[in-house]
């Protein structure tokens, strides 16, 4: 990327940082997501859910939701924070203000299509981690959540320019990140990176956002990359795809990710992959169902 | 600033019965010893088809239900008897899109690409434990449509076994109703199929000759030499009636009988996982295949 273009993309999203329908709570919830776990009040937490009381809903609706498990209804904050814990609870806040963020009529891209494969790409994050004992599953769902947090910025920063790349995308069947590169002269990962870092997210997240396309070059030490990477591939076999570049067979053991990913989690490579698969298929209707009924509808 | 936020508990829905803790060691019972998986979504079938079973083995609980069929004296019959009513109507044409959409889009460029290195033009098929039919005459219909474009100036052969003599016959015969069919667009029934008795449709003669139907027991090493040089096996839903051991066996049978490059296609629910390292998974939207990955491209099906 040329510096006149880096410049212009670092003004474009400094813009997005100050919008008016920046939700009052997201930069509190930027706090305490850099936070440890064990230095954060369960009060606190509670207070920043309960601040706005369509996210307040929005938020019991996911906690409720196949996604974090339909057996433990709640329909009180506290209760659904108790249950969860801290860190799901601050990823559910994370996505409703997210949501929040750009309305639906401002998108370039479709938002249920975005919404679908993010929370999808989430909840196969984080069960593919706990599946392969990787130490911190919650990172992974926040991790899954975010890394395409790029094409956000770009539907909305580039709103003239991104309906032409998505379009060529689905005619051509290119990758997303080429066909933005060639376009746009950036991809979704290094606008996603700008904005993430503006955020002060936590900095392994914001590798992967920057990295989950370039396993061959991203920093090895960060097992979150290859871990989302193959979470965001499995998603499109599994019906939670963005509808380009899916034509295609692949062997998820061959591929880098997986190299690089055995090395951190040797139960990898006893995975039961077709199992898993199958499992992951099970919750598409249960996606599909709350993006339907949570993030499509503009917030009243 | 409110800190209670009522809203509307949605329904869960299903009867208890589906929700009893037992069910999901039903469901890791059955996946054990017949490879055949339930999600949790796909739960309620197995619970259906445990309680039809109830009712005909006149068990009074799910839990007696689980004993009888983990007690060493009813097991393996019991077993088989709820295998048949999971995989109870299943069949039907074109029962699995997602099989078909791999193949149009993958599967059969990359053979017909590698066969065509190889200075062939033919490709040979298996569907192995065809049952009565369906699975044959779908990949008949869709190779036949394939003629016309990609496999033109190709020949290809589709073998159909099955051990069972009356399944063969219906098979033979090709006469399917409404609900065989009811996954069968007009265009295929208008040019594959003529009127039979009844609503009932036949198979169209110039079709059926396209297959060659055999007795066969998988289990039948001598015979199982035989089959070679298949480019595609199909064994759908007829290995959960194997144990580990002869599940093993077939499956090296299948992955000798396969040309290198070759594909190996399972029912939707069902895994070779501890049965046989030697195929590749591959996953393709909305299905996974087992390849026999040629030794020359050890990273699979990935272009």
């Amino acid at each position: 990327m040329n510096t006149a273009l880096q410049t212009d993309l670092q003004k474009r999203v400094k813009r997005m940082r100050k919008l008016p329908s920046s939700p009052a709570v997201l930069d509190p919830l930027l706090k305490l997501l850099r936070r440890p776990s064990d230095q954060i009040d369960l009060k606190e937490v509670v207070e920043l859910v309960s601040y706005d009381n369509t996210i307040a809903a929005q938020c019991l609706r996911i906690a409720n939701s196949p996604l974090f498990g339909r057996s433990r209804m709640t329909d009180s904050i506290q209760a659904a924070v108790l249950s969860l814990g801290i860190r799901r609870i601050e990823v559910i806040l994370l996505s409703c203000c997210l949501q929040q963020l750009i309305p639906s009529d401002k998108w370039a891209a479709d938002p249920a299509v975005f919404w679908k494969h993010s929370l999808g790409c989430a909840m196969v994050s984080r069960e593919f981690a706990g599946r392969i004992d990787y130490s911190d599953p919650e990172r992974a769902y926040l991790a899954g959540l975010l890394h395409d947090l790029g094409i956000l910025v770009n539907s909305f920063a580039y709103a003239e320019e991104y309906p032409r790349v998505l379009d060529e995308a689905v005619k051509t069947g290119a990758p997303l990140h080429q066909v933005e590169e060639s376009i746009l002269g950036f991809s979704h990962c290094a606008s996603g990176k700008i904005l993430a870092s503006a955020w002060q997210i936590p900095s392994p997240i914001v590798e992967v956002i920057e990295w989950h396309h370039d396993i061959e070059h991203a920093p090895e030490e960060n097992p979150l990359i290859p871990l989302v990477h193959l979470s965001d591939q499995l998603c499109r076999f599994c019906g939670m795809g963005y509808g380009y570049d899916e034509w295609h067979g692949i062997e998820f053991a061959a591929s880098p990710a997986w190299a690089v990913l055995a090395r951190y989690c040797p139960r990898l490579a006893n995975i039961d992959l077709v199992r898993f698969t199958l499992d992951m298929e099970s919750c598409v209707e249960g996606i599909s169902q709350l993006v339907e009924t949570v993030f499509t509808s503009r917030a009243a | 600033m409110a800190i209670e936020v009522q809203i509307a508990s949605p329904s869960t829905g299903e009867g208890e019965n589906s929700n009893d803790p037992v069910y999901l060691r039903i469901r890791d019972l059955v996946y054990q010893t017949c490879g055949i998986y339930h999600a949790e979504e796909k739960l309620y079938l197995l619970s259906g088809a445990c309680r039809r079973r109830m009712t005909g083995s006149k068990t009074a609980s799910p839990k007696d239900y689980f004993n009888l069929l983990s007690s060493p004296g009813t097991r393996d019959a019991e077993l088989r008897e709820l295998l048949n009513e999971i995989t109870i109507g299943e069949t039907c044409l074109f029962r699995s899109q997602p099989q078909l959409n791999a193949l149009h889009n993958v599967i059969l460029p990359e053979l017909v690409a590698l066969r065509s290195k190889m200075g062939m033009r033919r490709l040979r098929f298996w569907s192995a434990g065809c049952s009565t039919g369906e699975e044959p005459y779908t990949l008949a219909m869709f190779l036949s449509e394939e003629s016309e474009a990609l496999l033109k100036g190709w020949t290809f052969e589709i073998a159909a076994t099955d051990l069972n003599d009356r399944s063969l016959e219906t098979a033979k015969a090709g006469i399917y109703g409404s609900y065989a069919l009811r996954n069968t667009s007009d265009y295929f029934k208008r040019k594959y199929f003529r009127a039979a008795e009844g609503d009932k449709l036949q198979v169209n003669s110039d079709l059926k000759s396209r297959i060659s139907f055999s007795r066969l027991n998988l289990n039948d090493d001598s015979k199982m030499l035989f089959m070679k040089g298949m480019d595609l096996i199909f064994c759908c839903n007829v290995l959960i009636y194997f144990d580990v051991a002869s599940k093993r066996r077939v499956v090296q049978h299948f992955f000798a009988n396969l040309m290198s490059g070759g594909y190996f296609f399972l029912g939707h629910s069902e895994s070779l996982y501890q049965v046989s390292d030697q195929f590749h998974l591959i996953h393709l939207p909305g299905t996974t295949a087992y390849r026999k990955v040629p030794p020359e491209s050890p990273a699979g099906a990935k272009k």
